[in-house]
């Protein structure tokens, strides 16, 4: 299958690759990777929230900075986390791009009887920060913490059993997926000769569609069954990854908090 | 001693109308070591997966420990491997599937750090603990599949295949592991050859997915029209010595056969 499909079940691959190249990120000696990780998870958390809140271009630039150098800081190559982190942003902004001749404003371009408004290109810009901004931000605690540290984290940290049970469970079976859909397209490539067309490409993937989900849901069922074999009925309980809380841990908490202070007050004032 | 599983009438019928099972009924004692044989599609991983308490059979009841039926009040005393090792490692990498069962069936961490760290020495794994599982070999991947069962020590071991894809290096070692296991031992296997290394009675599950024969390793495995009938073949080296040795006498392994030429060419 060299077509659209084979060409997109290998983007896929990449991806999953990228996110277990993160667990090798997790493993290094970073900053992020020395705290504990319910510091992490809370500092992270409240960075995001403070960009959530913002509403100035000024700030959400700083919150940017500060994601960057904490990622500096704690060996994530600025690209990998710029490519974990677009396809969001991009999205949002192709989404929200009307709102550039909506919104009423000083008119900065008009053509075609359209205007674009530099309030409608301020929103979008914004906007586009800001989501790009907090998604980095969450990339940033998946590729410097294990996966099961976060879980044991969110456990510490009492967010209701009913969440984290559903994280875990999705974040496994969406490896399952793909995992599963490699291994379909392995086994036709196996027996496919030759380079298909765009048409061809698209015969296979309604010949594979129908497969792929019941052999996921098989391959779901038995996984489930692996994991109830080994207590998987049971909710998360990785076991907990914390280390010694130290000043640093506290520094980066406080600091969060400040920052998230900061943007209320900048918003809305005292 | 008593049965640490108790089965009775269980039979299993998938949805497409598969009969996998048929009318099971059998006790496993404390401490046995049984090997469950049968050809491919008899019905042996369904019969695992119910005695595991991992499906609910269309009829009958598992009693487990003489305690309850119900298989996840019991579930850090059952080690339930499952065939397919890409169904049993599910986590990002090898270390948190090892520390999987343990966590969830409330090990201490210690305990479960001393165990884990044996076992991947044992089976070569040491070197693989921060590596994801879907990226290693076959074998690799039963190797810690096998692994994964034992951490949580469980009292009772039902094992499906668990030497598909090992070499013989770590076959000899799982082998080594499961003999010197204090418990029970429950083994689902295709392959006769690999019984007497492992069992003292022997389950034929028939065709038709029901249980044909059940008795000492001897007197099944020698019995070679009942396995032929069933669509397997006695252990190499009792077709060696096939007509030539009484059934009692016949070496069921390749040690024992050993033992019996050197005695025999002095």
């Amino acid at each position: 299958m060299t077509g659209v499909v084979g060409r997109s079940v290998e983007a896929i691959t990449g991806a999953l690759r990228s996110v277990f190249a993160a667990e090798r990120i997790a493993a290094s000696d970073g900053f992020l990777q020395r705290r504990d990780p319910r510091a992490s998870l809370c500092a992270v958390a409240g960075l995001a929230l403070a960009v959530m809140i913002t509403r100035t271009l000024a700030v959400t630039l700083l919150l940017g900075a500060v994601t960057v150098a904490l990622a500096r800081l704690s060996k994530v190559p600025l690209r990998r986390l710029l490519a974990r982190s677009a396809v969001v942003p991009l999205t949002s902004a192709f989404i929200v791009l009307p709102q550039a001749v909506l919104l009423p404003g000083d008119v900065l371009v008009e053509a075609f009887g359209i205007a674009v408004t530099d309030a409608g290109v301020s929103y979008v810009v914004l906007f586009t920060l800001r989501v790009g901004t907090g998604v980095a931000l969450l990339s940033l605690i998946v590729v410097t913490t294990r996966f099961s540290s976060v879980i044991a984290a969110m456990k510490a940290l009492r967010v209701p059993v009913a969440l984290v049970w559903v994280i875990a469970v999705t974040y496994r079976y969406l490896f399952l997926f793909f995992d599963e859909l490699q291994r379909l397209v392995l086994a036709r490539n196996s027996r496919t000769a030759g380079r298909s067309t765009v048409r061809g490409g698209w015969r296979d993937v309604k010949r594979i569609a129908g497969t792929f989900l019941l052999r996921t849901i098989d391959r779901g069922e038995r996984v489930g069954r692996g994991m109830r074999a080994r207590g998987g009925a049971r909710p998360p309980s990785p076991y907990d990854r914390t280390r010694t809380v130290d000043g640093c841990d506290y520094a980066l908490v406080a600091f969060a908090a400040a920052t998230v202070i900061g943007s209320w007050v900048i918003r809305w004032g005292l | 001693m008593g049965p640490v599983i108790d089965a009775r009438q269980l039979s299993h019928e998938y949805p497409d109308g598969t009969t996998a099972i048929r009318n099971i009924t059998l006790t496993i004692e404390e401490g046995e070591r049984v090997a469950v044989i049968g050809a491919n599609g008899s019905g042996k991983s369904t019969l695992q997966l119910a005695l595991g308490g991992l499906i609910d059979t269309s009829t009958g009841t598992v009693e487990y420990f003489e305690e309850t039926t119900d298989a996840e009040d019991v579930r850090d005393r059952l080690g339930v491997l499952l065939q397919d090792p890409d169904d049993y490692l599910f986590n990002t990498t090898v270390r948190e599937d090892l520390e999987y069962g343990p966590a969830q069936l409330g090990m201490p961490r210690q305990a479960a750090a001393r165990r884990i760290e044996r076992l991947a020495d044992r089976l070569g794994l040491s070197g693989l603990l921060d590596r994801a599982p879907f990226r290693l070999s076959g074998g690799e991947k039963q190797r810690a599949a096998v692994a994964s069962v034992l951490t949580f020590d469980p009292d009772v071991l039902l094992l499906d295949e668990p030497l598909g894809a090992v070499d013989d290096r770590y076959r000899e070692r799982i082998l080594e592991l499961m003999t010197a296991h204090e418990g029970t031992v429950v083994l689902f296997t295709p392959s006769p050859d690999l019984v007497p290394e492992v069992a003292d009675r022997v389950i034929l599950v028939g065709q038709n997915g029901s249980a044909v024969a059940d008795g000492p390793v001897r007197e099944i495995l020698t019995d070679g029209s009942l396995l032929r009938d069933h669509g397997l073949r006695p252990p190499t080296t009792v077709q060696l010595f096939d007509g030539i040795l009484d059934a009692d006498e016949v070496p069921l392994t390749v040690s024992e056969a050993r033992k019996y030429l050197s005695r025999e060419m002095r």
